[in-house]
């Protein structure tokens, strides 16, 4: 065959699946997130998605994405430097400066795209990037891009951290880059801490806040209001896919970088623009959150210590998790993917992580209960998990 | 502390895994290290012998005692 050597690189290791006689990845959803998702014709529990708020179906939002739609239409079909910089962006950037508390922002089409064009734009060969353990692989691969040193501290170890800052003198830029809710078990970043250290050693430091933005703080402002930080002189970085229930990302931060992001960040200049529909979901969700976020956040952490409760009851290996945030330790990717199964056959939908998002035999089974769901379904998940280890 | 056991100590307290850590143990066969653990090991060892070391270097590195001779004739 044409190219016969080129094409056997793409093989994808699925020995583990076959031999548990289930694949997690790629099930087809038949529904939107609805109290219940349709998965193969049946009605699943999703504590699967990262629909913090339950805002990802909600009646509001909808609305204000089809009078979005009505008025600009479904594409800007350009870049925001062209066609795609509507008002509406406009608007968007600034409220969203407003309500995480930095002075400009920039939209990009997801997160991922924005901590990799971050990292190409700003870094240089001969900096210094120290990052978390467990950070997010998009925050490494635009480090890694760039050609500069990378050098990882032990997961929120501050002594680590400081040891690493201490011999960093010889780099022309030191970036200390960390998230705020780390997604796997839900710990959180000592960011008051990192700002400090970057503080004294003359650091910028770079937090992802993906899985914080909607949820920690005073209204869900994030982890800069958490935790109060009101001198963060950094990048912010967020996803608008999670807690935001839409889809892009932010990149936040002083008005010069930010100016400069705008003419300058390859994966924001050369990228259509993010949707109408998308600018206006967003828009909506801030309004709802800054009604209701009292309210949204009492009940997903009523709903994660209730599940939290049946998971410790059924004997799994809990991990303690701040965040709304449950997780369990699986061992082995067959284990996790086998525990995933059962729960998926029971009416569960969860997110197994096997290597290489997690080290090697630190497999995990991740929970997230958001808030859509009705008490009904959080009681039968409740039930399912605590008789799962007993068929 | 001899040579061997501060390159030993550096792994443990980088990886933090549960398995004994020898000389003659594979990094990734015997304690499953990733690429990134690989930067984890190298962040450890330059911190505890005072000395940049570049990642390239240690791209043939199989056990720790390839480790233990590649940092020796480094220092040496």
């Amino acid at each position: 065959m044409f190219c016969n050597d080129f094409y056997k690189r793409f093989y994808v290791d699925e020995q583990a699946a076959e031999k548990i006689g289930f694949n997690p990845y790629y099930i087809e959803v038949e529904s939107g997130l609805d109290e219940w998702i349709r998965m193969e014709g049946r009605d699943i529990i999703d504590l699967a998605s990262n629909n913090y708020l339950g805002l990802a179906a909600d009646i509001r939002l909808k609305n204000a994405i089809i009078t979005a739609v009505e008025k600009y239409g479904a594409s800007l079909c350009g870049t925001p430097v062209s066609t795609g910089y509507i008002d509406l962006f406009k608007t968007l950037e600034k409220e969203l400066s407003d309500f995480i508390g930095l002075e400009d922002t920039v939209i990009l089409p997801s997160c991922y795209q924005a901590n990799i064009g971050l990292f190409v734009s700003i870094a240089r060969k001969n900096d210094l990037v120290i990052v978390d353990r467990f950070a997010h692989s998009s925050l490494i691969q635009g480090a890694k891009a760039v050609g500069c040193k990378i050098r990882p501290f032990l997961h929120n170890d501050m002594e680590y951290l400081e040891r690493l800052l201490k011999r960093s003198h010889d780099y022309i830029q030191v970036f200390v880059v960390t998230e705020s809710v780390f997604s796997t078990d839900g710990t959180i970043a000592p960011l008051r801490e990192i700002n400090e250290l970057c503080r004294h050693y003359n650091a910028l430091p770079i937090i992802d806040d993906s899985h914080g933005i909607g949820v920690l703080g005073n209204e869900g402002k994030g982890i800069l209001d958490a935790q109060n930080i009101h001198d963060f002189n950094g990048i912010y970085t967020a996803s608008l896919g999670k807690a935001f229930a839409n889809s892009g990302g932010v990149i936040c931060g002083k008005k010069e970088i930010i100016k400069y992001l705008r003419y300058y960040c390859p994966h924001l200049v050369y990228s259509t623009s993010v949707t109408p529909s998308v600018l206006a979901g967003i828009k909506a969700v801030l309004k709802i959150i800054r009604n209701d976020s009292g309210v949204l956040k009492n009940k997903l952490y009523l709903y994660k210590n209730i599940l939290y409760d049946s998971l410790v009851e059924a004997g799994f290996d809990t991990v303690s998790s701040p965040a709304p945030i449950n997780s369990i330790r699986t061992g082995s990717r067959e284990n996790t993917i086998a525990t995933a199964k059962k729960l998926y056959e029971k009416g569960i939908l969860s997110t197994p992580f096997i290597e290489p998002s997690v080290p090697i035999n630190e497999g995990r089974i991740r929970f997230i209960a958001g808030i859509n769901l009705s008490e009904t379904a959080i009681e039968q998940g409740s039930e399912i998990i605590k008789r799962i280890n007993q068929t | 502390m001899d040579f061997e056991d501060r390159i030993i100590a550096a792994l443990n307290k980088s990886l933090g895994r549960k398995t004994e850590i020898k000389l003659e143990s594979r990094l990734k066969e015997d304690l499953l290290c990733d690429s990134f653990d690989t930067l984890m090991i190298i962040s450890a060892l330059e911190d505890e012998f005072s000395i940049e070391i570049d990642e390239g270097n240690f791209s043939d590195i199989i056990t720790v005692k390839d480790i233990v001779h590649k940092l020796r004739s480094a220092i040496d």
